[in-house]
């Protein structure tokens, strides 16, 4: 028996911003869980099972999840927390209904690194005898592939700046995130060194916000109040925990993982017409397109900017999930046409050590 | 609600918290007899079936999981294969004489001599053991002779556990309806929840939707600092993150015109007494703090039981 079809029929996100003075993860998470319903056609009570993803590290707490039940509208639900970015969230919600085992699903990540210092975040990732007595960590790494990077392509830092400042443009045009003034590639060149060669503009910035998804079985998809989105092809990989044993010049697990996608899906990323990618950096972003075998001419590449201007820690890939949703649903928003395939991506670990990649189909 | 906010952020004071926690690392046979190894200035590699060295030393091989099978003395000379510059610190790829693999570490000296393909060598740190950074970093050193890997004599025993703490601070958001909570302990020493959409009791903490229905919550009820214990448990051990020296009672309180549980402490002077008449059912009083109150719920110093 073939498994069942599993579609996106809703999105809810708040802005992203740097900080989130204002608001606890609670109230976050409640603005989302609640917003996701209207005009969706389904209720809480249609709810069969709730995922959610988050940090305990981030947080401050333990089973962060535990305190978060009440607003992510868990209360006697089946919940599941994935310790690990949103579109990994999104992964298991979509196998439970493939399965069969339930019919809707609603998946939400939130984040709020402001609370925290990233920095420790990043260091807990790496092993404590070799590694972390050393200084080596997340933004290392993303050096040491942008040096690596530079030197094999024959490109130049004002080309990363390039990329960067136009991501930073088209999230200030396009996305819900909070940008005072948007940096031109002199600014980015200009901002301070955070991994020679990169700056800190071009790195991915952390911010916080959370999103919510509810995803549907294809029978509950006919009463959707809007469009619904299909989940056509899903792939994860992880690749060698140590960065240095790792092929340099690629990413081998998001290889894999977009293979994995594209035999599901019966086309590969290439033929997307919109594609949403999570980077940790504008070198990371550079070799996930080389890996897909993009064309920035040919398909709509971060049209919300990506992970660059807006990183919210663990929500990523749900954010560039719910961004595909809405440019597939919505393209008047985006200047009109009919795209109908998307390609999504999140990754995580130092230096993009597990990605996952997904196909979405209208 | 969020999702479509018109304010700018505003900038609030925050809750200052700390998680600091105590490890004791096992570091197993490789990267303990390495650590062990580092007084002695010797770097300890690991050589596989297939005759591959890598240092430092691994138990087993990253690229295909096969165990190793000997520890040998690695060269303390090497090049650097890739490289960047992270908060001032050059860290480097270096990659030793005679290993397979590459490895993290620190560069001393200046960026204009790096590149790669560049010779280096270990510079040693006295004083410092059982931490790969008694290896200070490596220096260059242009025409250091290519090592060779020889086999470890005598090996010190394996370090067996390393002592380790990690401390993490955060500055936690309270947002507006913890916000008002604390401000209400804070100004005017009375604890506020908020109704539900169903009923006259309160929700403490405050917060915009209700856990049970998912509907939004009604208008602010001040509780009184009177309750009923609800859950309790006498503690009479010592463990990491109490507050108050043991013996004490954790409970779990209703407070009267309240329908959640607040958690806080009872004193006691004796388990014996608190067995027999503190328990489901007790009713108990809040002591508030003397002196100036700083909006947190250690503004209730403790409470106790009522005599009624």
């Amino acid at each position: 028996m073939a498994l069942g079809k599993v579609a996106v029929v809703a999105t809810a996100q708040t802005e992203l911003r740097p900080l989130w003075g204002e608001a606890q993860h609670i109230d976050l998470i409640s603005a989302v869980v609640t917003s996701v319903f209207k005009g969706s056609g389904f209720s809480i009570d249609d709810v069969d099972f709730v995922i959610d993803s988050g940090s305990d590290v981030l947080d401050g707490r333990s089973i962060s999840n535990c305190g978060f039940l009440g607003a992510l509208g868990a209360h006697r639900k089946e919940e599941a927390r994935v310790e690990a970015d949103g579109i990994w969230a999104l992964q298991y919600g979509v196998n439970k209904i493939r399965s069969g085992a339930s019919s809707v699903g609603l998946i939400v990540a939130y984040s709020k690194p402001s609370e925290s210092l990233v920095e420790n975040y990043w260091a807990s990732q790496v092993e404590p005898f070799y590694q972390r007595p050393v200084g080596f960590s997340q933004r290392a790494a993303a050096g040491i592939q942008a040096q690596r990077y530079l030197a094999d392509r024959g490109c130049s830092e004002r080309d990363l700046a390039e990329l960067a400042a136009r991501r930073w443009a088209d999230a200030k045009a396009h996305a819900s995130v909070q940008i005072g003034d948007v940096p031109d590639a002199e600014a980015i060149l200009a901002s301070s060194e955070s991994a020679l060669p990169l700056t800190e503009l071009m790195m991915a910035r952390p911010v916080d916000g959370a999103v919510a998804m509810l995803i549907v079985d294809e029978p509950s998809a006919r009463r959707a109040g809007n469009n619904p989105v299909f989940i056509t092809g899903m792939g994860s990989g992880t690749d060698c925990h140590a960065y240095a044993d790792r092929d340099p010049l690629k990413l081998a697990s998001l290889e894999g993982a977009a293979a994995m996608a594209a035999r599901a899906a019966g086309w590969s990323a290439k033929e997307a017409d919109v594609v949403e990618l999570s980077a940790h950096s504008v070198v990371g972003e550079m070799l996930a397109m080389d890996v897909l075998g993009l064309d920035e001419g040919k398909a709509a590449i971060n049209r919300s900017g990506g992970a660059l201007p807006a990183d919210p820690i663990m929500a990523t890939g749900l954010c560039r999930a719910a961004e595909a949703v809405r440019q597939l649903r919505e393209p008047q928003l985006y200047g009109g046409g009919a795209p109908s395939r998307a390609v999504v991506h999140g990754a995580q670990g130092v230096g993009m050590q597990n990605n996952c990649v997904m196909t979405l189909e209208v | 609600m969020y999702s479509a906010p018109e304010s700018m952020s505003l900038d609030m004071p925050t809750f200052h918290a700390e998680i600091s926690l105590p490890y004791t690392l096992t570091p197993g046979g490789a990267a303990g007899t390495f650590l062990a190894e580092m007084k002695n200035r010797r770097i300890v590699g690991s050589r596989f079936a297939n005759g591959e060295v890598v240092a430092p030393a691994q138990d087993f091989s990253a690229s295909d999981g096969e165990p190793m099978a000997s520890f040998v003395e690695v060269p303390q000379t090497g090049e650097i294969t890739a490289f960047t510059r992270v908060d001032g610190t050059i860290i480097a790829f270096i990659k030793l004489d005679g290993c397979a693999n590459e490895f993290p570490h620190r560069v001393l000296g200046d960026l204009d001599a790096v590149r790669i393909g560049q010779r280096v060598k270990a510079e040693w740190d006295d004083g410092v053991e059982n931490s790969i950074l008694a290896i200070k970093g490596f220096v260059i050193a242009e025409d250091a002779a290519v090592g060779t890997v020889s086999d470890l004599s005598e090996p010190e025993e394996a370090i067996g556990s390393l002592d380790y703490a990690l401390a993490l601070p955060y500055e936690h958001a309270y947002g507006p309806y913890y916000g008002r909570m604390f401000d209400e302990i804070k100004g005017f020493g009375r604890v506020m929840g908020v109704r539900t959409a169903d009923g006259d009791d309160a929700l403490l903490p405050p917060r915009e939707i209700d856990d049970i229905s998912h509907t939004p919550t009604g208008t602010w009820k001040t509780c009184a600092d009177t309750g009923t214990i609800r859950g309790c448990s006498i503690i009479n051990m010592e463990f990491i993150g109490q507050t108050k020296k043991p013996p004490y009672v954790y409970a779990e309180i209703v407070l009267d015109g309240a329908s959640t549980r607040l958690i806080h402490l009872i004193e006691i002077d004796d388990v014996e007494f608190a067995k027999k008449n503190i328990g489901p059912g007790t009713r108990v009083r809040a002591i508030w703090t003397d002196g100036e109150r700083k909006g947190s719920m250690a503004d209730i110093e403790r409470f106790e039981v009522i005599e009624e």
